[in-house]
């Protein structure tokens, strides 16, 4: 429990907890990001994911302990039944849930969660009206989905219940099913995805366009004040129950002290308090004061933290401060788009070819192992793949278009623009775009880039946007070059491969507006396969047609530094750790 | 026999006004030696430019990166291996172009708008009042800051305004449109006042009476006898200039991919706490003699050129 920033009250509850009269409030202090809001059909982003999972949640979550990562049930009482076709998934709600009580509902007492919730929720998922980015979960997939969504998208004023569309259907209050078009192996592990959350329908209404400021939900905190860019503060639902610590996990959980709190109810936190600190000096100084229970490692900070054999300095050994360094099942990389005119795709197979050395030579062109040394003290290794390593699909085949500044430059000979010139002798231009406007790292990150590309006679304009001019200019397709990473949704590579599907086109998934019929029709056949050697080996097919392509130029594959505080309990690296507030904890201290 | 004494002109009277201060002559010695610098870095940017290969102030050297102060190094390394000292260097061309495009928004409508409003008094007048009270009563910084990130976003988008920064660099001259549409109050006020005055002045009466046209009158007549006001103006801007362009590039708005004295702190601010002063304190104190040298000697130049204005006599009596 941290004090310096704790209220009044809780200064005098620790008081009484030092006195041995009364447990203390457990608070924990942390620093979080910029994000959009509390509304799930807006969860694209990590942070935005972050945050809605500690208010909202859905019928299914990951075993927090356990690997490899299963579902469980959280809203749903067990596990769907599955129909023997595979085609319609039937889960009972669990009873007794509550949403919270708040104004939106009639005399402000919240009410029972139902089926109905759950087909409302997963409706304005995929309304176009919303424009949510995760409509992917379920427009290909979901019975009469595409054909409602189309209605929609042609009658704006039609009510959500016009056209009838009997794909989510409430057949009692606690009895959900979802029909599906073709199997789904993926279904469960989408619905743990903040998009699939559950929200009520009154809070909707109630607060229309402020619904994202006012979230209800019935998940294990509820929001207490937000204050954008500053400070946010969530404490214990007292709505929330059905759930308790889990009291089984892998082989060395109890020795790691994760099993201490096996069976207690969640959540153990009574509340948790965010700053939104831009200033890493600032993360630092307040980390080492004890003020917040974890900070990453900025790069000019990691020689004074980070041994040369990567591990702890001495000093923040001594304070017992622990370093988890974990791969985050992401890749970074540089993204063309196949609609523009210079770098894009063409009908014309001869331009086609050119335009895609160009892209071959932009990614040769880009020294990435010098790129982690510089800006990430190595943290970042090279990318040979589409998918990071640890996901079916992944191979260590080396990246054909690594860099080689020699080969860069032939390319682009072959692609029309010898020396960076083309036939006119204009020197070639290219804008690339990147989240981060305002922010140091990110300036010095596009100098490199600017600086490789020059090398080989391109000159690279770079745009660094405010992160939701980014994502709108990306979703939009508004783009030539755009930097990006994506982190794995689920354990399934179809989660990335779905990035390059045709018909998820811009305002879909595929930002990169990257089409290829051979690819379309493999990833067609994929979908409905359930996990075997011959979908990996289609999964390796396809990744190989999409890097000969070039659509992307694989940058890197991050792996995170973490520093946690000796009195943060309960900590365990999870791939998908959107849900797992609740079984944090604090010990004294 | 004509016997009408030589009298020494205005800027003559300044000049030996001038040459009587010796701090005054200090900063403009100072001066002399910043233009100097300038001229040289605007020197080895153009030349690279059209020779069309990279500027050495630009060529990193990832292998060199936050090295201390050395003989080849006289202020260490930046992030990317680049010599501090040839950055501070780059640093004085952007903060004279600064000055210098900024300028070229803030005279022309701060000088037009008060010479109307001034001149024709009344409705105009009012008008032009009410306009400059708006974007006064807005604070500078803020409305600088949105202007900017607006040009920058229209810069981005579209095609005809890149072929403009292929030559200036965006975000240089973001933050000059910013300055400028917020930075011409003042002048407009001193112009307005002056015009005020002159306007029923004799030898505008005769002017009129002899059938000048109004723009004659402004232009022709009443404008030499300002002129020297924008003189003043300007060089007591300047420093302004140069330092709001910094807390704006601080910030990660100003300039983007060259290297700005503002843009060298932030860069420095991550380091500082290892101790790497040398890169912020080469920038801070170039920053500090420039500014330093313009305000004393644009103070002296304002008591030179226009008695009236002297703060210093005023106060003796």
């Amino acid at each position: 429990m941290n004090l310096r920033f704790a209220s009044a009250a809780s200064l005098l509850a620790a008081f009484l907890w030092l006195a041995g009269v009364a447990s203390a409030e457990s608070i924990l202090h942390g620093v979080g990001g910029d994000f959009k809001g509390f509304d799930p059909v807006d969860s694209g982003d990590v942070e935005s994911a972050d945050q809605i999972s500690r208010v909202y949640e859905g019928l299914v979550e990951y075993h927090y302990l356990d690997r490899p990562y299963h579902v469980i049930p959280r809203l749903a009482a067990a596990l769907p039944e599955i129909a023997p076709d595979g085609l319609t998934y039937t889960f009972r709600i669990r009873r007794g849930v509550r949403f919270p009580d708040d104004p939106c509902f009639p005399g402000g007492k919240g009410r029972e969660l139902t089926a109905q919730d759950f087909v409302d929720s997963f409706q304005r998922v995929l309304d176009p009206r919303l424009q949510s980015q995760g409509d992917w979960i379920f427009v290909n997939h979901v019975r009469g989905a595409k054909a409602w969504v189309e209605h929609l998208n042609q009658n704006p004023s039609a009510t959500t219940n016009a056209p009838v569309f009997d794909g989510f259907i409430a057949t009692d209050r606690y009895t959900l099913e979802i029909r599906l078009a073709q199997p789904y192996p993926q279904l469960l592990w989408v619905l743990t995805m903040p998009y699939a959350f559950v929200v009520p329908r009154e809070a909707v209404e109630y607060y229309g366009k402020d619904f994202r400021n006012h979230p209800v939900g019935t998940g294990p905190y509820r929001l207490v004040k937000w204050r954008r860019n500053y400070r946010i503060e969530f404490e214990r639902n007292p709505f929330f129950s059905g759930q308790t610590y889990p009291t089984s996990g892998e082989a060395g959980d109890r020795e790691a002290g994760l099993l201490a709190d096996a069976g207690r109810p969640l959540p153990l936190l009574d509340r948790i308090i965010e700053y939104d600190i831009r200033e890493f000096y600032t993360t630092w100084q307040m980390f080492l004061g004890g003020q917040l229970f974890s900070s990453g490692v900025n790069k000019d900070y990691f020689e004074k933290v980070i041994t040369p054999e990567l591990g702890l300095t001495p000093a923040l050994t001594a304070r017992g401060i622990q370093l988890i360094k974990a791969p985050s099942l992401s890749t970074y990389y540089i993204g063309f788009n196949m609609l523009d005119p210079v770098v894009g795709q063409s009908t014309d197979p001869a331009v086609n070819d050119r335009h895609r050395k160009l892209r071959q030579a932009f990614a040769a062109a880009i020294d990435v192992k010098k790129y982690c040394e510089v800006l990430t003290n190595n943290r970042n290794t090279p990318a040979n793949s589409l998918l990071p390593p640890g996901v079916a699909g992944y191979t260590d085949a080396p990246y054909p278009y690594a860099f080689n500044r020699e080969r860069a430059k032939q390319l682009l000979a072959e692609a029309g623009y010898p020396a960076g010139k083309d036939a006119k002798g204009n020197p070639l231009r290219l804008t690339m775009i990147m989240p981060g406007a305002g922010s140091t790292d990110a300036r010095q990150a596009a100098d490199f880039y600017v600086e490789q590309l020059r090398a080989i006679g391109v000159e690279l304009e770079v745009q660094q946007l405010t992160f939701a001019e980014y994502l709108r200019r990306q979703h939009e397709g508004e783009t030539q070059t755009f930097f990006a990473g994506w982190v794995i949704d689920y354990p399934d590579a179809q989660n990335f491969l779905q990035l390059f599907y045709g018909p998820n086109k811009c305002p879909g998934v595929n930002s990169s507006n990257y089409q290829n019929p051979e690819f379309d029709r493999l990833y067609e056949k994929i979908v409905s396969m359930n996990d075997s050697p011959e979908r990996t080996a289609i999964y390796e097919q396809m990744v190989q047609l999409v890097i000969a392509d070039t659509p992307w130029a694989l940058m890197t594959y991050p792996l995170g530094y973490g520093l946690f505080q000796p009195w943060f309990k309960n900590y365990k690296h999870h791939a998908f750790p959107y849900a797992n507030w609740k079984y944090y904890n604090v010990s004294p201290h | 026999m004509n016997d009408v004494i030589e009298q020494p002109g205005l800027w003559g009277n300044a000049w030996r006004q001038l040459r009587r201060q010796p701090l005054a002559m200090l900063c403009l010695a100072i001066l002399v030696v910043y233009v100097g610098v300038w001229v040289y870095a605007e020197a080895t940017f153009w030349s690279a430019k059209i020779r069309g290969v990279t500027p050495a102030y630009k060529i990193s050297n990832y292998d060199q990166r936050n090295l201390s102060p050395s003989r080849e190094h006289p202020l260490g390394t930046n992030f990317a291996g680049r010599d501090n000292l040839n950055q501070i260097v780059q640093g004085t061309r952007i903060a004279f172009e600064i000055g210098l495009l900024t300028s070229v928004i803030v005279i022309p409508l701060g000088f037009a708008l008060g010479a109307v409003a001034g001149y024709f008094g009344r409705k105009v007048d009012t008008g032009v009042v009410y306009l400059y009270s708006v974007v006064d009563s807005v604070p500078g910084i803020l409305l600088i800051l949105a202007i900017a990130y607006v040009v920058r976003s229209a810069v981005d988008r579209s095609v005809a305004m890149q072929t403009v920064t292929r030559y200036v660099d965006s975000g240089l001259l973001a933050v000059c449109v910013g300055m400028g549409f917020t930075g011409w109050v003042g002048l407009c006020r001193l112009i307005r006042g002056e015009y005020f005055k002159h306007r029923d002045r004799q030898y505008v009466l005769a002017a009129r009476s002899l059938g000048a046209s109004h723009t004659a009158i402004m232009f022709r007549h009443i404008m030499p006898n300002v002129l020297h006001l924008i003189i003043i103006n300007f060089s007591l801007r300047f420093p302004g200039l140069i330092l709001t362009e910094a807390v704006l590039s601080y910030l990660g708005v100003g300039v983007r991919d060259e290297p700005s004295w503002g843009a060298m702190i932030n860069d420095a601010k991550q380091r500082l706490w290892l101790g790497n002063w040398w890169e912020l304190g080469g920038a801070t104190l170039a920053m500090l003699f420039l500014v330093l040298a313009l305000n004393i000697f644009g103070d002296a130049l304002r008591d030179a050129l226009d008695p009236k204005l002297r703060t210093a006599e005023a106060k003796t009596g």
